[in-house]
């Protein structure tokens, strides 16, 4: 039986195996060709597109002509938490103690404790001081305690030359800017929050209500006017520098010049741009 | 080549158009223009109205509070000391043209005022400040850098708002300019001061311990407590018949006098005096480190009467004398403080 059937496969197969290795062969050749032939093309194209790309249309404004940065004087916060307020209030940004994007962080480091005691506008002890979701303060409530020493941290989206949120984005929603902006398109974010995984930083946030990602654009509505971004304007106390690389006498550069400034988490490599000033080894 | 492979072949290289002509048709123009994302979305999300309009845009219209805040402290760029119009009261937005006014400050003190028009709560043009947005900055706390003037409240203020005394838009309170009282003439008043000898002495040093000596004390605090017993806010057996019968110059001129007499230490408890000295720096803010206050309105309390400090301390405690600020800081004194203080104060030599 099984002899008659090896027979039998053999004859009635042999051929059209061969044939059709035969065409497979052509088939995969002619692939190849065209696939070469059509990243030639689409590398002339990407050539010609990057010789002449029009700026985006934004009046008066050239992104070839700025480099932003941030720069935050953690020795002058005082923890009002008005740039919270106010960067909700400039970009739309659910009103809870949810969802932020820029957040200020506070540590107090007791007489005898090795670690920090870290809290945030969200902590639900500065949330009942506030009386309200919508209105942020830190308690007081390390008045009475020994603290050895305590400062104020703001936070915000870094804006980082390498962003990893950009490298997972499976849509092309987010992306960085030629001024150095890291944005998102929320027409084509689709919500799958593998960037808010992939931030180091944990500086997105999900817009629950759109069902797409969030996080701070450094006010480009504003910048690209000419103006300083919301929590920058709002700092009474200068502790917020922000300004453009490209000029050497803007606020950042000389913040950047004048002081020794750090960076969060530098070992990601995603190469932050916001530069830090009296931050502490357990800040990250 | 057999058929079904010529069919699937075709199958496959229609499916491949379609998936181009797809990509193609689905994908926005801009999509590649500057990297692998919509080029157009960066000019959508730069066109975005700003809410925050900064300081010269409130200067267009409150050119007065803006004149009041750009000679005040509050406006010092540069010196990490720049609250600027949009800092307390919130972004200006499109306010004036849409209506309610966006001033998302206001709106939130009406709401915890439970008033729904707030502008009818401002009737004389004033935005009032409520004493959360001071203490916000202010508010003595760990954390909070030492060049920023910090308060502890209950000691600095009690339940007062801070709008009793600070302008929020020039905090820093000028005494000598905006609190100096009209200047009596000291000569015309001593005729007045002979119906006041009979109890504070005829040079203004008290002849009763209970009694406040009043040589060299402020003529401002001296007029206004005059104006306080005459018009009914402050009462005492003695002094609101007294002061009923005076005019406004018969007291500047008698208060005149008085502050230009030549005070008299009285002297207090050794004991007492050192543990009131201790308590003393809370009182000091205002009535000076050595009791002589810095400003005119505030009483000076260096060598005065113990027995009439500590019954004025005492006064302020059951209610029977009201201040805005004295009211709540004499209850937070035991009855040991009083006396201690009361006897601190009366041995600090006046002059």
């Amino acid at each position: 039986m099984s002899n008659q059937d090896t027979k039998v496969g053999k004859e009635a197969s042999d051929l059209p195996r061969r044939n059709f290795l035969r065409i497979l062969g052509i088939g995969a050749a002619c692939t190849g060709a065209m696939v070469s032939a059509g990243s030639l093309i689409a590398k002339e194209q990407v050539n010609e597109s990057a010789t002449a790309p029009p700026p985006p249309k934004i009046p008066n404004y050239d992104w070839n002509k700025h480099k932003w940065a941030f720069g935050i004087d953690a020795t002058r916060c005082i923890g009002c938490l008005r740039c919270v307020e106010a960067c909700k209030a400039e970009n739309g940004v659910a009103q809870d103690a949810h969802h932020f994007r820029t957040w200020v962080e506070r540590y107090v480091y007791l007489e005898g404790e090795d670690k920090p005691r870290i809290d945030s506008q969200s902590d639900p002890q500065n949330i009942a001081a506030s009386g309200s979701e919508k209105e942020f303060r830190f308690d007081n409530r390390y008045k009475d305690a020994k603290v050895e020493k305590a400062f104020f941290v703001p936070k915000l989206c870094n804006h980082c030359t390498h962003p990893a949120c950009v490298q997972v984005c499976p849509t092309g929603a987010t992306y960085k800017t030629k001024d150095g902006v890291v944005l998102i398109d929320h027409s084509y974010c689709i919500g799958c929050e593998y960037c808010v995984q992939a931030c180091p930083y944990g500086a997105r946030e999900f817009n629950h209500v759109l069902g797409v990602t969030d996080k701070c654009t450094w006010c480009y509505h504003r910048i690209t006017k000419g103006l300083l971004p919301a929590c920058v304007e709002v700092c009474p106390v200068e502790a917020r520098i922000f300004g453009d690389r490209n000029d050497p006498q803007s606020p950042i550069s000389l913040f950047i010049r004048n002081n020794r400034v750090a960076v969060l988490k530098p070992e990601t490599g995603n190469a932050p741009n916001v530069y830090y000033v009296g931050i502490d080894k357990d800040v990250s | 080549m057999p058929k079904h492979l010529v069919r699937l072949l075709i199958l496959v290289a229609v499916l491949a158009v379609a998936a181009i002509a797809a990509k193609k048709f689905f994908t926005d123009k801009s999509y590649y223009m500057y990297g692998n994302y919509r080029g157009n979305s960066v000019a959508e999300i730069a066109s975005d109205v700003p809410r925050f309009r900064g300081n010269e845009y409130c200067k267009s219209c409150h050119t007065k509070q803006y004149a009041e805040w750009s000679s005040s402290p509050h406006n010092s760029p540069g010196t990490g000391k720049h609250v600027k119009c949009e800092v307390c009261h919130g972004p200006v937005g499109q306010h004036p043209s849409t209506l309610p006014a966006p001033l998302n400050f206001d709106e939130r003190l009406a709401l915890k005022e439970g008033i729904t028009n707030y502008q009818a709560f401002m009737p004389n043009g004033k935005l009032p400040v409520p004493k959360e947005e001071c203490v916000q900055c202010h508010e003595a706390m760990p954390g909070r850098p030492l060049v920023q003037r910090q308060v502890m409240i209950a000691a600095h203020a009690g339940t007062e708002k801070c709008i009793a005394c600070h302008n929020p838009h020039s905090p820093k309170i000028n005494f000598a300019a905006v609190l100096q009282p009209p200047r009596g003439d000291a000569s015309a008043g001593k005729a007045v001061a002979a119906a006041c000898g009979a109890c504070h002495g005829a040079a203004g040093v008290s002849v009763n311990p209970a009694w406040p000596n009043l040589a060299g004390q402020h003529a401002g605090y001296l007029t206004n407590s005059l104006e306080a017993f005459k018009s009914g806010t402050r009462t005492n057996a003695m002094m609101s018949g007294m002061a009923a019968g005076l005019s406004d110059t018969d007291m500047q001129n008698v208060a005149a006098y008085f502050s230009q007499a030549a005070c008299k230490t009285s002297g207090g408890d050794k004991a007492k005096v050192d543990l009131g000295k201790i308590k003393a720096a809370s009182c000091a803010l205002c009535h000076g480190a050595f009791g002589i206050s810095g400003n005119p309105v505030w009483p000076n309390l260096a060598g005065q009467n113990a027995d009439y400090l500590s019954s004025t301390l005492k006064s302020f405690q059951n209610g029977s004398r009201k201040h805005p600020v004295m009211t709540s800081v004499a209850k937070t004194l035991s009855a040991g403080d009083v006396a201690n203080l009361a006897a601190y104060y009366a041995s600090v030599n006046c002059k």
